[in-house]
């Protein structure tokens, strides 16, 4: 591929979301041009398919209902207003804090200051149809980061490095959920040479590690206002978790109604849900669309409607969704009316936050942080894994599981056997999917459909 | 006859030993550990035998697999498989610790596969060293401590860590003289026996440890195994615990003299202070010490160790190693490759398997990067005008 030029990706990702903003301002005509392009960007391997299915698709490829695309146009929104800040930043000088995936960015807002998620080109970079990411990945590679990293930092390495994002003026990591944030964050830092905040996420989830991560936060509002040269906005930051109370609100029902038979949402309205909240928790665009599709949700839970015609299977989805693949769910919906009923991110767990005092907020942030998708899994013992797993099973009535087994995730990996002998003993059929989600070069698309397919066949459940 | 050093490399070359053996008969209980950031002192304190855990005499990794991947590390399969096979079935207990994903995973393993083990703990270890971090880790110290003292009905007074404490700064006290001789134009040691060493004075009480450390010195003293044309050379990494592996780096004409790993310095970096709190003190040292990659925002200070050893023990080039799958190593090389680049110091990155063979490649490896080391040298002193296609002038 060719050296893009500066901020390329970028540019073209948040042109697409505009775009994609405008159109879905007409949700009915969106829904009925997505609808009747379909057989141009589904059906067949061609070029204009090869160009426009990724992006097509993450408008809902004509089956999302219009209603559910009237509210990702306030998603849209949330994600345009960052990446256009994003991209006007140097020009307007104003400082871009790099808050990395896991971490959320709740404190950055409460400053003069953009949060903006270094890993963005891992999802959005693929609507250009280019494998943007492969690219990526290949140019930190190719300067000497690991492989065996995780492919979503070797995003942020390689966009850094062929300057499509922009320059940090600080940097907030965390140990957890893996190896990799705990040692390619260094390797970040020394690259970019920002300062940088290391978040230091507990083992243990008791009131001695809420403690120490009240700390950590603490401590990250001292170095926020130490290299802004600001002072935190208390205000701003009561709006915000106000904000955010309400997104974790909905998204929460919305996750506790898809136990019903047949579910009556798809699971990629949660993981959506979980992007926006990653680029841009508290924004009151983001907890709009989670309010339209909650009111959406709820309707067809109280008239007992699914969310496809004739719900065949329900899936258990283990392991962060295929950036790559993101509508590997609408494609399972589609071809198999298999829905995924819970996953790993887009399942929202996290307490409310108590916002009577600036005590009280920071406290009880730093519990719902250890309760975020991914931290809440990975940090601590294989109990955090296999309790979600049995609540999962007793609660969302399952037929099987999906793991999608990212390479980067060599914890989860590392107690492969002791998942594989409990889902064996609740005799639910599983598929073990070997594979990256970023990063093609491991599994393709075609590949995960062959397996899913043939996992679907195997087991009789088409 | 056998000198000192035979009888280390003997020893490091077993998963128990007779000295082990000796001290269970005497009604000691021995508890394994997998990382430098475990505090030997609470063990010892507690009237246990500390035994860092090894992947010697391990025959593969089969049994393991049914528990870890293709993606997870070798030292951590090799140990656990033993562990299932009965290996380590003279332990009372193990304590584990977060040291990277895959050893953290061990934990959940072990406990799950009934190995039997009477006692296993969790140790956690802040990535990060700072007061927030050592007030945490401090407490992580006492909880190990109560821990212990419920499951073992012992008491672990605050005269007992004093005197472990003691024991434990002779034995880093000694090690840290055996390494300093390396400072000398004449090497009387290798890498590879100091690395059996490290091995036979881990598995072993702290008194016999400092027994055969004296011993080791006494031997040393005087003894020459370098030779003028040598390169000297730092080694850097994770797990390393083959002799043979080692011996072969030495044997391609370079001398190992110093080294920033789990089985070298990283053991002995730093006392632990005898005054005030004796568990904080332990606590500020373990956290304090010289740091592996899995500690977040301290390359700096891992970078001025080889920065300082440098000049110190006139390295001439510089080694660093990772197992396969190592995200934390994988991500330090990066650092190392960025930072020897900017400041000339020759590096050679080496990505292997534990036990896992390819000595020839490993051997190629090494000879062509000792010879681009002389080459350079050679051509930067002015002497030999024709080195390398890269030979740049100064």
């Amino acid at each position: 591929m060719k050296q893009p030029r500066p901020f390329q990706y970028l540019k073209w990702s948040a042109d697409f979301l505009n775009f994609g903003y405008y159109l879905t301002a007409f949700p009915n005509l969106s829904y009925w041009a997505l609808r009747l392009a379909r057989p141009l960007y589904v059906r067949r391997e061609t070029f204009f398919n090869r160009k426009f299915r990724y992006a097509a698709l993450i408008l809902g490829g004509g089956i999302l209902p219009p209603e559910e695309i009237a509210a990702y146009h306030y998603g849209a929104k949330a994600f345009v207003d960052n990446m256009k800040g994003a991209l006007k930043a140097n020009e307007l000088g104003r400082p871009v804090v790099w808050v990395e995936w896991i971490i959320s960015s709740e404190i950055v807002n409460a400053f003069d200051a953009l949060p903006f998620n270094p890993e963005t080109l891992s999802v959005f970079g693929n609507m250009s149809g280019e494998d943007v990411p492969s690219q990526l990945m290949e140019e930190a590679e190719s300067r000497g980061f690991a492989a065996e990293n995780c492919s979503a930092i070797k995003v942020t390495a390689g966009s850094y490095m062929l300057k499509q994002i922009p320059r940090p003026t600080a940097i907030i990591a965390g140990s957890h959920p893996c190896d990799t944030n705990v040692s390619a964050y260094q390797s970040i830092t020394h690259l970019t040479g920002a300062p940088a905040f290391y978040f230091d996420a507990p083992y243990w989830r008791d009131e001695d590690a809420f403690d120490y991560y009240e700390k950590n936060m603490w401590c990250l509002i001292d170095f926020l206002e130490k290299n802004l040269h600001q002072k935190l906005d208390w205000d701003r930051l009561k709006e915000v978790v106000e904000n955010e109370n309400r997104f974790n609100f909905y998204l929460q029902e919305i996750c506790e109604m898809m136990r019903a038979i047949p579910s009556p949402s798809t699971m990629i309205t949660p993981v959506f849900a979980w992007v926006v909240r990653e680029i841009a928790i508290g924004d009151p665009n983001a907890t709009e669309m989670a309010r339209r599709i909650y009111e959406i949700v709820k309707a067809r839970y109280e008239k007992g409607v699914g969310v496809v015609k004739k719900e065949n299977i329900r899936v258990l989805w283990w392991n962060p969704p295929i950036a790559f693949f993101a509508y590997v769910f609408k494609w399972m919906e589609d071809e198999f009316g298999a829905v995924v009923v819970k996953d790993f991110i887009g399942d929202v767990r996290m307490p409310q936050i108590d916002t009577s005092s600036e005590r009280a907020m920071i406290r009880d942030m730093a519990k719902n942080h250890l309760y975020l998708a991914m931290a809440r899994q990975c940090h601590g013992p294989v109990e955090f894994i296999l309790s979600e797993l049995e609540q999962a099973i007793e609660e969302y009535s399952p037929d099987c599981l999906i793991f999608a087994g990212h390479a980067g995730c060599k914890h989860g990996w590392a107690v492969i056997g002791l998942i594989k002998d409990f889902l064996k003993k609740r005799g639910l059929p599983s598929l073990f999917m070997n594979m990256d989600i970023m990063d093609q070069r491991h599994a393709t698309e075609d590949d995960i459909k062959r397996w899913i397919t043939e996992f679907f066949r195997s087991n009789g459940f088409v | 006859m056998k000198t000192i050093l035979d009888k280390t490399r003997a020893l490091a070359a077993m998963t128990d030993n007779p000295h082990l053996e000796a001290a269970r008969k005497q009604g000691k209980k021995i508890i394994g550990y997998f990382c430098s950031y475990l505090p030997e002192e609470i063990l010892h304190a507690a009237g246990l035998i500390p035994y860092r855990m090894r992947a010697v005499e391990s025959k593969g990794t089969m049994r393991a697999d049914a528990y870890y991947s293709s993606i997870n590390c070798t030292f951590v399969k090799l140990c656990f498989n033993k562990a299932l096979k009965g290996d380590f079935a003279f332990l009372d207990g193990v304590v584990f610790a977060n040291g990277c994903d895959h050893t953290r995973r061990m934990y959940d393993n072990w406990r799950y596969s009934k190995i039997g083990t009477p006692f296993l703990h969790m140790f956690f270890v802040p990535h990060m060293i700072n007061e927030t971090a050592l007030e945490y880790f401090s407490l992580e110290c006492g909880k190990l401590k109560s821990s212990l003292e419920s499951h073992f009905q012992v008491s672990i007074t605050d005269e007992a860590l004093e005197k472990s404490i003691s024991l434990y700064n002779r034995k880093r006290r000694l090690l840290a003289e055996i390494y300093a001789l390396r400072k000398n134009r004449d090497v009387p040691i290798k890498a590879s026996e100091l690395l059996g060493l490290m091995l036979a004075v881990t598995a072993v009480p702290v008194e016999t440890a400092i027994e055969i450390l004296t011993e080791v010195k006494q031997f040393i003293e005087g003894r020459v195994i370098s030779r003028p044309e040598d390169l000297r050379l730092f080694i850097s990494g994770g797990c390393i615990e083959e002799l043979e592996h080692l011996e072969l780096i030495e044997n391609c004409g370079c001398v190992i003299v110093a080294d920033n790993l789990c089985l070298g310095t990283r053991h002995f970096h730093d006392e632990v202070e005898t005054q005030g709190d004796p568990l904080r003190a332990i606590a500020k040292r373990y956290l304090g010490h010289l740091s592996c990659p899995r500690m977040m925002g301290d390359f700096q200070r891992r970078l001025d160790c080889l920065l300082g050893v440098r000049k110190e023990y006139r390295i001439d080039g510089a080694i660093i190693e990772k197992l396969k799958f190592c995200d934390l190593w994988g991500a330090e090389m990066y650092l190392y490759r960025a930072e020897s680049k900017n400041r000339g110091i020759p590096l050679l990155a080496l990505e292997r398997e534990l036990y896992g063979g390819g000595a020839g490649q490993i051997k190629t490896r090494v000879q062509a990067f000792l010879e681009k080391i002389r080459n350079q040298q050679a051509t930067d002193e002015g002497v030999v005008r024709a080195a390398g296609t890269d030979y740049k002038p100064k």
